[in-house]
């Protein structure tokens, strides 16, 4: 093929190959957004413009023809809000927004949960019904929670809606954030749309150590660690020993962590970049000595979001004992159940909810009220070993396609551990424990160290980040491009 | 440091890393520091013409039976033909490829004999009675027989094992392939030998599944020397005389269980029990995980003439290939070739009548410039593999070719229903039950083609 049509292949959406933070092209359409961004800098439509179509332009490389769903759930929810607004009659607004809600978790449903019910359906009444072959729009998960917090807070008067349908769509077609969110809300995001487009030294040395930071995460962490070591395990547990189960499992919690976090950085850098402040997604989750404090710390805008939009409906805490211990439990449930379409992940979230009621209850107890100096320390570190314990069990359920895969897992951790083989299993896989430790370390260095490297990053001039970034991605090819190391038996 | 809005940054940052990334694409960034060579970085890799395809590799030649009893018709392609490919006819002695085999299976259906067994070494692949339980399954529906075969007395995959419920105690003390057995204690064919300690016992128990439901005849496999051992209650003494002795019980209907306790301080080694029935097709899974076939060399003369007294096989079938690709791009096997086909020679100068069938390696992938495609070291194995069964007079099954060909790891390991795992080498039980039912049909061709 010639160059020019290896170019408009490059252009148009490719099922095999959809759009990555970490790919060459990402680059490229990065760079063409950053000039026409530049161009109209000083409008502010011609920003919500550019910024607009990039996005759109960004989704279809994702998804391909999907991204009609934006707009379509862009032009339902700009439509249903500004009536919500004007309508005086309280049983219309109410009519008004759970259509919106029934269409946007229709839609949701849809895509992400028709087969899991006819699966159920097939159980209870041994039926045959064929699953359906759909295909889950890239995002869908986030932008149905982004649509569904702004008609509420519309409806409940906490924010007035944009006046503007293109406004709408770019908040929620804002491309940083497409493929793993963060959950951004409207009333943060919107107000930012009509500033001017001011950055400072700040701004671009905090962007480019969120981004570069981001990638670091994704790639050099998470991906070599999942590739090299941690998809072996979970393919066939039962095939390892108990400890090599283990750390399959450490492996995977940081796994899940860099590449969560990692885009959810990237999203924030970029958007840092292009004069968006969206709040920190993620706050150093293993670091939590309660799994009530993991949940401060972990995916935050999800966690909020919850909070907001199921948790306090549902009545918080404020119906006594038992109704909050339930809630607690509906809103993990429902936040299990967002994550896909299985019972592993209802699971997932039942063990969680259940260990927030338990941990509220224990801290009803007060009894490290008095506690100080060394025992408080030591009930601390317990805390974080305990909490990254229960959290890591729970992501054997969250990975596993099945409940017999995640059962073979404990079962090898249980009752195959075999801790005699850990230096052998170190030795079998030095570059994935070097990475792995280097993440665990890194999640652990203190606050201060990173702030260093940020003053540093935002004192550099202009060749200076140039040179920085360069070197970055020459060494993130490095890593990408690495021959996938093989699984060793330490066993015969 | 100036100050003021920096808008133009991010759009300079990037374009200028563009512009570096660009011009170190030109040149050969591909260099060495400290002995470790970079990889090359092409940032414009995507929008570079696509070269021509590389012409197919020379391996494909097409084997053409050389004698005129041949029953193929036309000279048949090894590398893309489904069936097995029975050389048995170029060696002169009819009966060495498939067709002792198949005769034994007819004098079975005929009631002329009680029991056609066949052993069944390979690697990782076929752990677990993967692969193995469904071509033992399929061969007993038809053919009559129940029981799992051998078993060892202890195994580090016996919790995978769906065929047959197995615990052991932790004191045993098991010499194999990859650890030197002292003097005077010699391998069995499984590649293990089990030494137990004096309190040592190993349980077998049936599992829930048509044709393993509940145990019949059970043979303990022995070595050389005296045992005291207690099978449930039952007090037995042991006195082997050969390399390998079995003493064979028929179990009491009333107790599914087996339990074997060891009770004497000197014991003769324990090879491992095996599971049958009055009559049948008995498959016995060999496995060993980790290694490439050329440690069955390790193995006496003596040990495989013994283990054929006590236990003749039918077909012998050597399934490896996984642990000879380790490195995916190496196309020279050398090192392989020779140690395994002086222990192909010696199992046909052993074994001059049985029947033996070579299965080919398995398709398996590696990543190459993102995509995992057939590693090129495959069909350079499979020519190997294919020679050595050619030239021996042996049977060939190519399993890469049965299971899709060209790229057909990575379709097992990346289609909707996954058939294999990201190992892109190993397939999980699925995929190992599709193999099984390939291979069970390939030699009920075999068996049917005479018929006709």
């Amino acid at each position: 093929m010639s160059f020019v049509e290896n170019l408009a292949q490059q252009l148009l959406y490719n099922p095999e190959e959809p759009i990555l933070f970490n790919s060459a092209f990402f680059l490229y359409f990065f760079a063409a957004f950053l000039l026409c961004y530049q161009l109209v800098r000083n409008h502010e439509r011609g920003r919500v413009w550019v910024f607009t179509l990039f996005s759109l332009y960004f989704f279809y490389k994702a998804c391909g023809a999907f991204v009609g769903l934006v707009v379509l759930s862009a032009i339902v929810d700009f439509y249903l809000s500004n009536r919500i607004y004007r309508e005086e009659n309280e049983r219309t607004r109410r009519g008004l927004l759970w259509f919106s809600i029934v269409i946007n978790l229709g839609m949701l449903f849809y895509f992400k949960y028709t087969n899991f019910f006819i699966d159920i359906i097939n159980g209870i009444s041994s039926g045959h019904i064929s699953p359906v072959n759909i295909l889950l729009p890239i995002g869908i998960s986030f932008y149905t929670f982004e649509n569904l917090s702004y008609t509420i807070d519309v409806y409940r008067r906490e924010i007035k809606p944009v006046e503007r349908f293109l406004d709408y769509l770019f908040f929620l077609s804002f491309f940083p954030k497409l493929m793993m969110g963060p959950i951004v809300r409207a009333a943060d995001f919107i107000p930012q749309i009509y500033k001017p487009y001011v950055l400072t030294r700040e701004d671009v040395g905090k962007g480019l150590l969120l981004i570069m930071g981001g990638l670091f995460k994704k790639v050099v962490i998470s991906d070599f660690i999942y590739q090299n070591f941690v998809q072996y395990i979970f393919d066939d547990p039962t095939r390892y020993t108990g400890i090599e189960c283990l750390f399959g499992v450490y492996g995977y919690a940081l796994v899940i962590y860099c590449d969560f976090s990692g885009y959810s950085d990237m999203a924030i850098g970029i958007a840092r970049w292009m004069g968006f402040v969206i709040p920190p997604n993620f706050d150093k989750p293993y670091k939590s000595s309660s799994i009530t404090e993991f949940w401060r710390r972990w995916h935050i805008s999800l966690s909020s979001w919850l909070r907001d939009y199921v948790y306090i409906p549902l009545g918080g805490s404020r119906k006594g004992k038992w109704r909050q211990h339930l809630n607690l439990m509906l809103t993990m449930l429902i936040g299990g159940f967002w994550h896909g379409a299985s019972w592993n992940f209802i699971f997932w979230g039942g063990v969680h909810g259940a260990a927030l009621g338990l941990d509220k209850q224990w801290k009803k107890l007060g009894l490290l009220k008095n506690a100080g100096g060394l025992k408080a320390r030591l009930w601390k570190i317990g805390g974080v070993l305990f909490t990254f314990h229960l959290v890591c069990f729970c992501w054997v359920f969250f990975k596993c396609e099945t409940f017999g895969g995640a059962r073979d897992l404990l079962h090898q951790v249980a009752f195959n551990f075999q801790g005699g083989l850990g230096l052998q299993l170190l030795q079998a896989y030095p570059k994935v424990f070097v990475v792995m430790g280097l993440g665990y370390l890194l999640h652990f260095i203190p606050e201060k160290a990173e702030r260093q490297v940020e003053t540093g990053l935002v004192k550099l001039p202009l060749w200076g980040s140039i040179a920085v970034l360069t070197l970055f991605v020459w060494f993130l090819n490095e890593v990408k491009t690495q021959e996938p190391m093989l699984p060793i038996y330490l066993q015969f | 440091m100036p100050s003021g809005n920096k808008h133009p940054y991010p759009f300079l940052i990037t374009l200028g890393t563009l512009g570096c990334l660009g011009l170190l694409s030109f040149f050969n960034n591909s260099f060495s520091i400290a002995g470790h060579t970079l990889r090359p970085l092409d940032v414009l890799a995507d929008l570079r013409p696509v070269e021509a395809a590389a012409p197919a590799d020379s391996v494909a030649v097409a084997a053409v039976p050389d004698s005129a009893v041949s029953p193929l018709e036309r000279p048949v392609d090894y590398t893309s033909y489904t069936g097995i490919l029975d050389y048995g006819y170029n060696t002169g002695r009819q009966g060495t490829g498939m067709k002792g085999f198949i005769d034994a299976l007819r004098a079975l259906r005929a009631g002329h004999r009680k029991k056609v067994r066949i052993a069944y070494f390979g690697d990782s692949m076929i752990e677990g009675d993967l692969i193995t339980q469904d071509l033992r399954d399929s061969l007993q529906a038809n053919f009559g027989g129940k029981g799992v075969g051998y078993v060892p007395a202890t195994s580090v995959v016996s919790g995978f094992r769906t065929t047959i419920a197995h615990s052991f105690s932790g004191d045993w003390m098991d010499y194999h392939f990859k650890n030197t057995p002292p003097a005077g204690t010699e391998l069995g064919i499984s590649g293990h030998v089990f030494v137990p300690a004096p309190q040592s016992w190993v349980r077998y128990q049936p599992v829930r599944r048509k044709r393993l439901n509940e145990f019949n005849e059970v043979s303990l496999l022995y070595g050389r020397g005296r045992g005291d051992v207690s099978i449930n209650a039952r007090h037995i003494k042991l006195q082997g005389q050969a390399r390998i002795n079995a003493y064979t019980f028929v179990t009491d209907s009333t107790e599914r269980a087996v339990t074997l306790r060891f009770n004497s301080e000197v014991a003769a080694p324990f090879y491992g029990a095996c599971f049958e029935s009055s009559n049948g097709v008995f498959l016995d899974n060999y496995s060993f995980r980790g290694i490439s076939g050329i440690e069955l060399g390790k193995l006496s003369r003596r040990m495989w003439k013994d283990m054929q007294a006590v236990r003749p096989y039918d077909l012998i079938v050597l399934h490896y290939g996984a642990n000879v690709l380790f490195l995916p791009e190496n196309t020279r096997f050398d090192w392989y070739e020779k140690p395994m086909v002086k222990v192909v020679d010696s199992l046909r100068r052993l074994f001059p009548e049985t029947s033996i069938l070579i299965v080919g390696t398995a398709d398996k992938a590696y990543k190459k410039k993102g995509k995992y495609i057939t590693a090129p070291g495959v069909k350079a194995l499979m020519k190997i593999q294919h020679n050595f069964a050619e030239s021996r007079g042996m049977a060939y099954w190519n399993l890469f070719s049965a299971m899709g060909g060209e790229g057909a790891m990575a379709r097992w390991v990346e289609g909707d229903t996954a058939l294999a795992n990201r190992d892109y080498t190993h397939f999980n039980f699925r995929g190992a039950s599709r193999i099984g039912a390939l291979l069970y049909k390939a030699i009920m061709d075999e068996y049917e083609e005479g018929q006709l």
